[in-house]
């Protein structure tokens, strides 16, 4: 294998694949990143057997070949690279040289016969989703989704196929996020009604999402195409490809937790209620780390407190816009900020039904002022 | 033959043919979905592991299939994606409500916690001390110093044997104080605590810091200060504080098990000091004051009890007041737990073995006789032959007295024990004895020790 490349493109190959190979495996090779020539492309692969990422750049080739490379050390080369030059690259005797400008490096290789072969798309597209919309639905489920793997459903998220939206939902089973993906056309292919037919709901890796996040790239918008198989989902953005498994099980219900309608609306500036409630939370010392929320409609008055017999108390009164009957409500902050900070718009509705049934946090519309749905945030009040 | 038995035969055999990481890495988790008309389907956990089965070791498995079953022809995988529905489903809601954890209430009631700053326990008042002839004086004493502080008696020293309610009265003075005026300064420390208080200070480099905290105090209460003896750093430092503190007026309170000038390796100029103020003893409590004890407490604790039975438990335990409160608990917990009413028989049967173990247990003359000899550095056998030199005779007779005292022997008979005396010569003896002790306190600590050495034997 002889090819030279521009640094940029092959820069950016190498730290998205690297990201993917895992830090221990009982497979050696699986430490490694394989590059690979292909119709006049350089392929760079990497997995972990769980998620498998490759992208193929633009090469002048001048002779086949593949070599696999241990990922840390050319991603650690590359980095410190002075860029602009580009990059010469040739296997001689599963060594890889590499040079570029004045810097060179031989990097000793394994065989590329050995590198897992990446899971083969047998289907077509189904969606074509703008990326950048992906990006923000895919941080704000992420954050409910569980750590602990006693339960594997719920280290993933859910997504569930509808006509005419998608719902991306996760929760840990303390509380639950939602989000709704209004399907425009060019999003749906052809076989995406046939295939909801069959199949209507499928659970995600999150960390297979939390690596889409980071390569889309957030300043431009593009298309990301997704095709679901037996047990594996298919993602293609600018050339990048992505296999990942999926989770088996059935995710739980949750539509029925959500409640329809809510009797008291608040709605305020997001930062201030933020701020109020990380002031609190340093004053509950408990494990839940309680708050509490004080409505009073006929005074239109807000309070967020917190007491504790170590270190005392403390009240903030907020201005806000009530609607519907006092409430009283205790809350884990932890669970609550977490649903306030990843809105996405300046003002946040929490609505509220009474002190043991589910609370919703929802964003506001800053022109007309109205309730958003595609945003839900469902956190259980601490029942007393 | 199952699939089951026919996969567990073909994968013995793979795995001899390649390395342990890629049989665990690719095979883990693989099963046979279905076998017929020689296609095998395999049932893979991802996409990987089928690319890789179906495509590197296909032949291998094929081969291996083979060596079991010959028919086979073909083999693919497939990804399983078994949603087990049924069992996903009871399973609970999304999401729950997170418990309500209550408020971390003290576990013990707030009137028995004892305060870390001045370690008093609220528990001991003077009002429930109960006085006798034995420990008015000390009581009297300790009340005086709680409504004067630092005007009479100072320092003020109690002693007395173990559990006779020293502790009692010392925390007492410190609750009168406290419930007088709070934001006095009171510090109760048993002189082992002081010790190694001490010691952290110096080892942490802070003997000022300990020092200036020591000064800023109004009433010192340092229990056992015994224990003081033989540690000379910590009894110089004791010695600076003391001074400081008691020329500011303040309020020093000590207790000991003896009197300031029976205890051992004590310095000469604290010894002067302790003996300087006030000093009060607390002796065993005569019968009377037991009793009182007793009915007080089974007041306290709602608890019927003849005084009859009162009184046997008040006859028998006389050695000190705890003895006594453990005594009269064991009572109280075990009718209540066997529903038997607290008669004299009852208790009596329930008490003997408390009685009679008392201290006696297996301690006899010759004991005695080798505790004195080797205490007094003498031949035992010179306690025995007849011999009046001065330094024979003392220890003579004060095996004499213990073997009365503590082994009930008779006269004549602890006359036969010691070279066949008369028993006159023995009650002579306990008599001089017990007489001196009334006044001689070097005799007294050297009867202490003794005992402690005798006792220790067993």
């Amino acid at each position: 294998m002889k090819l030279t490349c521009t640094q940029e493109k092959f820069k950016k190959a190498i730290l998205n694949s690297e990201r993917v190979v895992s830090k221990q495996n009982t497979l050696p090779i699986l430490n490694n990143i394989l590059f690979e020539t292909e119709n006049g492309v350089l392929k760079i692969s990497a997995t972990n057997l769980e998620i498998g990422i490759s992208k193929q750049i633009g090469a002048k080739i001048e002779k086949e070949g593949k070599i696999t490379i241990p990922a840390k050390l050319i991603s650690n080369f590359i980095n410190n690279l002075p860029s602009g030059e580009n990059i010469n690259i040739e296997v001689d005797n599963q060594n890889l040289k590499i040079k570029s400008g004045t810097s060179k490096a031989i990097i000793k290789g394994l065989m590329a016969d050995d590198f897992p072969l990446l899971p083969r798309k047998n289907s077509d597209y189904i969606l074509t989703l703008s990326s950048i919309k992906l990006k923000n639905i895919i941080n704000k489920v992420i954050s409910c989704v569980a750590f602990n793997e006693t339960r594997q459903e719920l280290t993933g998220i859910n997504l569930i196929f509808k006509e005419n939206e998608l719902y991306f939902a996760s929760t840990d089973s303390f509380r639950l996020v939602e989000n709704k993906f209004l399907l425009e056309e060019g999003n749906i292919k052809d076989g995406y009604l046939d295939f909801i037919s069959k199949k209507d709901s499928i659970i995600i890796p999150a960390n297979t999402l939390s690596e889409i996040a980071r390569i889309i790239n957030s300043e431009i918008d593009e298309e990301i195409n997704i095709a679901i198989e037996d047990g594996q989902i298919f993602f293609e953005i600018n050339g990048v490809n992505i296999v990942s498994r999926l989770i088996n099980g059935k995710y739980p219900e949750y539509k029925h937790i959500m409640p329809k309608e809510f009797q008291t609306r608040v709605v305020g500036e997001k930062s201030t209620i933020q701020g109020a409630i990380k002031m609190s939370s340093v004053f509950s010392k408990t494990k839940n780390s309680e708050i509490v929320f004080k409505i009073d409609s006929e005074a239109e008055k807000f309070f967020i407190e917190a007491r504790s017999v170590e270190c005392g108390e403390n009240s903030t009164e907020l201005m806000v816009d009530i609607v519907g009957p006092s409430q009283e409500v205790v809350f884990n902050s932890k669970y609550l900020l977490d649903g306030i900070n990843i809105i996405g718009t300046g003002k946040v509705a929490i609505l509220l039904n009474n002190e043991s049934s589910p609370v919703a946090i929802k964003e506001i519309n800053e022109k007309t002022g109205e309730v958003l749905d595609e945003y839900i945030y469902i956190v259980m009040p601490i029942k007393g | 033959m199952t699939n089951e038995e026919l996969w567990r035969a073909a994968l013995g055999e793979i795995e001899l043919s390649i390395s342990k990481a890629n049989f665990i890495t690719w095979f883990k988790n693989t099963s046979i979905l279905s076998s017929e008309n020689g296609r095998v389907v395999i049932g893979v956990p991802n996409g990987f592991a089928k690319e890789w089965l179906e495509n590197k070791y296909n032949l291998y498995i094929l081969k291996a299939l083979r060596n079991t079953q010959n028919n086979i022809r073909e083999v693919v995988c497939s990804i399983k994606t078994s949603d087990d529905t049924s069992f996903s489903e009871n399973r609970v809601d999304a999401i729950q409500p997170p418990k309500k954890i209550i408020l971390n209430k003290p576990l013990i009631k707030k009137t028995l916690t004892i305060s870390q700053e001045n370690n008093l326990n609220p528990k001991y008042t003077f009002e429930n001390f109960i006085v006798g002839s034995s420990n008015e004086l000390a009581k009297a004493a300790c009340y005086a110093v709680s409504q004067n502080l630092g005007r009479i008696y100072n320092p003020l020293f109690i002693y007395g044997g173990v559990g006779l309610g020293k502790t009692h009265l010392l925390q007492s003075i410190g609750n009168e104080i406290l419930q007088k005026n709070p934001s006095r300064k009171v510090k109760y420390i048993t002189s082992e605590r002081f010790t190694s208080e001490l010691i952290d200070s110096i080892r942490t480099q802070k003997v000022n810091d300990f020092k200036e905290h020591y000064q800023k105090i109004d009433l010192l209460i340092i229990d056992d200060v015994q224990f003081l003896s033989g540690k000379e750093k910590t009894q110089e430092e004791f010695f600076h504080i003391f001074n400081y503190l008691y020329q500011l007026n303040k309020q020093i309170v000590l207790s000991s098990d003896r009197a300031p000038k029976a205890i051992p390796t004590l310095e000469e100029r604290l010894r002067s000091r302790f003996e300087g103020g006030m000093i009060a003893d607390v002796s065993k409590a005569d019968f009377e004051t037991r009793m009182a004890i007793l009915s007080k407490k089974s007041r306290d604790e709602n608890f019927n009890i003849p005084s009859e039975t009162l009184s046997f438990i008040a006859e028998n335990i006389t050695n000190n007041i705890r003895e006594l409160e453990g005594a009269f608990n064991r009572v109280m917990v075990s009718s209540q737990l066997s529903g038997k009413e607290p008669s004299l028989e009852y208790v009596s049967t329930l008490l003997s073995e408390l009685i009679t173990s008392g201290k006696k247990k297996g301690i006899n003359h010759k004991h005695i006789i080798n505790i004195v000899s080797s205490f007094y550095d003498i031949n035992p056998n010179d306690l025995i032959i007849k011999n009046r030199k001065k330094e024979v005779v003392k220890p003579r007779q004060i095996a004499m007295y213990l073997m009365r005292s503590e082994l009930e022997y008779s006269f004549p008979g602890i006359g036969e024990k010691l070279g066949g005396r008369d028993h006159t010569t023995t009650i002579h003896a306990c008599n001089k004895i017990t007489r001196e002790l009334k006044n001689n306190d070097k005799l007294i600590e050297e009867i202490t020790l003794i005992k402690e050495r005798l006792y220790k034997i067993t």
